[in-house]
């Protein structure tokens, strides 16, 4: 018995201890601003409302949103600290498909398995709108937003875009690859990886389609860009893992095609060690928006719009802008001069985006379902 | 009922104190044993029935046998299957043969008791690893970059990767990463297996003039035999039900029929209901057999090897 | 006819190798966060997020109530099972590998199912999400504490204690509590460390359940994200599953349970 008793106080001191070396808890929620805050006009009316709905339900389930992709970690604790909301963030690696399966998958639940908002990829409104999974709203600030990339029924509106870029780990690769026709060179044999599933990523897809632009494709082909795939994969060059900031960094997948938002984060995170270089290839400049919807079964529909209202505010758009991503007010906010120097010093090149293709929906959509259908045949990288 | 009430009256037999009350049992004597096994009956029988009488259904809630029949015909399940199934094999086999090799040296191997405590420590920490950071632990050694790769690299100009085609994210990857639970499972099951096996045996074998190779070959062998394939099974059952150690290490890409179950919690991957619920049916009755061949295989070496 | 001792040694050797190299490489990574030189940095980032001590206190407190619950269900049944329901030994014998059949992946496929939507809308509330997770660790961990609390009370004669404490006129409720228990203190120990072992790190029912707020999600989330700091957290989980075994061979005089764990 001595020994059981022995063992049970060493795990109460460790408890304690544990409890103890806790770093104190982040400042308490602070007080509900229904009057607005210091430097911002007093909420309208409506807000206020919005405000005292959505901290009656208390609670937004997100998905999807990894903290380092456009600074979502900064907008979500600004959003918990401001209004003192609790945020229940649900599968972080979840790509675009996932969460529209996630919408479907819980249709009748109104508990913390279902999302009450989601960030696809373009291609993914018109497939939510046509199976009645969002629910119209109008940002205040809906005027703002450029209108080709938002439904004219408010189902669906861009939240912020980013360009195809290469992710490169100077530490891994000799030269740096500027262009896709580099990739298929011999020194990059193993090296080269996408994102994501190409079935289901929309980041993955994109770079297809980037693909496609630089061999002879166009936004309404995207066949050379799976044969182009087909042939990094012949090549041996192609690397069938999903990459992220550890595969870059650990050397796995020294060249990443990924958003070079996405890139420019890992970049600082890592710290240079390795070195990470984000280029952005020579013959495309493909952007691709990503698109805020509200699921048509959100089960706190307030806190929902209120997050939207919230990203949409000045305050929120910059905090995009802060993660690397240009968000759908970009050109409103440039007008309005409200971009801090330093913000806009560590965005790529503007000359660069001058030149950025934004695709249609009808193109990206055509370009994913001739992913979904052919990846398996024209590539049929699976992993064994 | 008789049973109990007569072995209580016997239990009592000359001991002047009435135990039990010898009457028939009445319901309040069920009354500790309901919320356990309710409990069971909700948690896990009930899911299970579920998901039984789920795969037996199509879209429209009609009986249909076309899941079941998809097991076998979807190529995309079938694969998944048979990965789960050969990685299985593969990690209970070597897993098996290494894991026993080590309990040998330790036990019968003749090697200082030190060595015995310190694998089974070791061992119990290793099964005990969380299977998260089992997977960074194999990226740090067999990764592109890994330790391993770098000095195979340097003592035999080989690069696994591009020389031998070797992939972490792959077959074997998986598996040899599989055998850092594997094989300390095989060890701590073995180590009493072969102390179980009685030194009077080999001293007779000595004294009839046979040598080590025989009485390994005709002895000892043919008693161990059935819990050493018996503990394999167990293997195969371990690592075919694995999931978390695959999805940390590839992210859920690769083709396993874990992972594929999981991609169907999250949203109706395979657009069928239906079909889900039989994989995870499937998976079960696999593992069903597995484990009860495990348990008689037990229950027949226990006979032999009771201390 | 000592069999050659060159062998054993080498295949304790090799697989010693095999064990110990791929610490070493994780942990050598995980000192280089900074360019300059080894550094411990990586540790300390670790040990001052908030969410590492959220995500494990968070996995802990579910691993106390599983044991909880797990006691007031398995022990008054196991001891009544022994006195006075010997006829229930067979089945519960089989129920209680059942849990091993049943991969983890597939109960939470299952009990998602069954309980996330109508009638029972469980998961509805956090409450109730985690009654749903202490109800799935309570089922995958009963093979273990099953075995240890009927160990325990094979190993303690519970027919002369139980006689001799209702000779003095105790009530079941009584025996349970005043003999029973604390006689099962040890074996209840083990239990409860082999429940903490297996909680503390459980992806697959803790992912689809309550995502990252558990700790081995947490993991898997750093992994992607913080390169250094997901090596550093390999290596304390390492000294955690030392401690931890340290403590269940402490607890169990020495025996180490070899029973499969979740993967």
């Amino acid at each position: 018995m001595r020994k059981a008793n022995l063992v049970i106080s060493a795990l109460l001191i460790f408890a304690v201890l544990l409890a103890a070396c806790a770093p104190a808890a982040p400042p308490a929620p602070a007080e509900p601003q229904a009057a607005g805050s210091e430097a911002q006009p007093a909420e309208s009316a409506y807000m206020q409302e919005l405000i005292k709905a959505a901290q009656a339900e208390g609670m937004l389930t997100t998905i999807a949103l990894p903290h380092d992709w456009c600074n979502y970690g900064e907008m979500i604790e600004t959003f918990k600290s401001k209004y003192g909301i609790e945020v229940n963030e649900l599968n972080p690696d979840g790509s675009s498909a996932d969460e529209i399966e996630a919408i479907k998958a819980n249709k009748g639940n109104k508990g913390p398995q279902a999302p009450d908002v989601v960030d696809v990829g373009l291609a993914f409104g018109p497939q939510m709108v046509a199976e009645g999974l969002t629910m119209p709203y109008k940002v205040q600030t809906w005027d703002t937003i450029p209108a080709e990339l938002k439904d004219a029924d408010g189902n669906w509106w861009m939240d912020f875009y980013g360009v195809m870029a290469f992710e490169v780990n100077k530490d891994a690769v000799e030269n740096v690859p500027q262009d896709f026709s580099d990739l298929l060179k011999p020194e990059y044999k193993g090296k080269v990886a996408l994102s994501g599933d190409p079935r289901a990523s929309a980041q993955a897809q994109n770079a297809i389609l980037a693909a496609a632009l630089a061999n002879g494709g166009s936004l309404d082909n995207v066949e050379p860009g799976l044969a182009f795939l087909k042939q990094l994969n012949d090549a041996g060059n192609f690397v069938p893992v999903a990459g992220k900031q550890m595969t870059v960094a650990k050397g796995e997948t020294p060249v990443l095609l990924r958003w070079d938002y996405n890139a420019l984060a890992d970049k600082a995170i890592l710290e240079d060690n390795p070195t990470v270089e984000v280029v952005i290839p020579k013959s495309v400049v493909l952007a691709g928006p990503y698109i805020q919807a509200i699921s048509a079964y959100a089960p706190h529909p307030n806190a929902a719009k209120l997050w939207q209202e919230f990203m949409y505010s000045d305050e929120g758009q910059l905090i995009w802008l802060k993660g690397y991503c240009h968000p759908a007010r970009y050109t409103d906010l440039v007008e309005r001069d409200l971009i801090p120097a330093e913000l806009a010093a560590q965005l790529p090149d503007p000359a660069i985006y001058e030149k950025a293709i934004f695709p249609t929906i009808d193109q990206i959509n055509a370009a994913k379902e001739f992913i979904a259908n052919n990846w398996d045949a024209m590539v049929g990288a699976d992993v064994k | 009922m008789l049973n109990n009430q007569e072995a209580t009256l016997a239990d009592n037999k000359g001991k002047g104190v009435p135990l039990v009350r010898p009457s028939r049992l009445k319901w309040k004597d069920w009354l500790a044993v309901v919320p356990f096994f309710l409990a069971i009956f909700l948690l896990l029988i009930v899911p299970s029935l579920y998901l039984f009488f789920g795969s037996l259904q199509d879209a429209q809630g009609n009986f249909t046998l076309a899941n079941i029949r998809s097991l076998f015909s979807d190529p995309l399940i079938a694969t998944a299957y048979a990965n789960s199934i050969r990685i299985s094999i593969v990690t209970a086999v070597v897993g098996g043969i290494l894991g026993f090799l080590m309990a040998y040296a330790v036990t019968v191997g003749g090697l200082p008791r030190g060595v015995r405590a310190g694998l089974v420590t070791f061992a119990g920490v290793a099964s005990n690893y969380g299977a998260v950071p089992l997977a960074f632990l194999f990226i740090n050694t067999l990764g592109r970059t890994g330790l391993m790769t770098a000095f195979i690299s340097l003592m035999f100009g080989l690069n696994l990767y591009d020389d031998l085609n070797f992939n972490l994210y792959s077959f074997w990857g998986v598996s040899i990463t599989y055998l850092y639970f594997q094989l300390p499972l095989m060890i701590l099951i073995t180590i009493p297996i072969l102390e179980g096996l009685k030194k009077e045996w080999r001293e007779a074998c000595e004294s009839l003039g046979a040598n080590n190779f025989t009485y390994w070959v005709r002895v000892a062998f043919p008693i161990l035999l059935p819990s050493l394939l018996g503990t394999m099974l167990l293997l195969f059952g371990n690592s075919f039900g694995a999931y978390a150690t695959a999805y940390a290490l590839t992210g859920g890409l690769i083709n396993l029929a874990t992972i594929l179950i999981g991609q169907q919690i999250y949203g109706d991957v395979l657009h069928n209901v239906g079909l889900g619920y039989a994989l995870a049916v499937g998976m079960v009755v696999i593992m069903a057999v597995t484990m009860a061949v495990y348990y008689f295989l037990r229950r027949y070496s226990e006979r032999w090897l009771q201390k | 006819m000592k069999p050659k001792r060159i062998w054993s040694w080498l295949w304790i050797i090799v697989g010693g190798l095999y064990f110990i190299i791929p610490l070493v490489a994780t942990f050598l990574f995980s000192l280089q966060a900074k360019k300059s030189g080894p550094s411990l940095v990586a540790y300390q980032r670790v040990f001052s997020d908030p969410n590492f001590y959220k995500t494990f206190l968070f996995s802990l407190e579910m691993a106390i109530i599983t044991i909880l619950v797990s006691m007031l269900l398995v022990v008054p049944a196991a001891y009544w099972i022994r006195i006075k329901l010997p006829q229930l030994r067979v089945l519960t014998e089989f129920v209680t590998m059942m849990p091993f059949v049943i991969p983890a992946i597939v109960l939470v496929f299952g009990l998602i199912r069954v309980y996330s939507g109508p009638p029972f809308y469980v998961t509805n509330t956090m409450t109730g999400t985690n009654t749903l997770l202490v109800g799935a660790y309570f089922i995958i961990t009963l093979p273990y504490m099953y075995r240890a609390v009927d160990n325990g009370l094979a190993s303690i004669n519970v027919r002369s204690l139980t006689e001799a404490a209702q000779s003095l006129g105790a009530g079941w409720g009584r025996i349970l509590l005043r003999i029973i228990f604390p006689n099962l203190r040890t074996a209840i120990l083990s239990g409860a460390l082999l429940t903490v072992t297996a909680v503390i790190g459980e992806y697959a029912i803790a992912a689809f359940l309550v995502g990252i707020k558990a700790f081995g999600p947490y993991m898997n989330l750093l992994g992607g994200n913080r390169t250094y700091e997901s090596m550093a957290l390999a290596i304390i989980s390492f000294f955690l599953a030392w401690g931890l075994t340290g403590m269940i061979q402490f607890a169990s005089r020495g025996r180490t349970e070899a029973l499969p764990s979740v993967k």
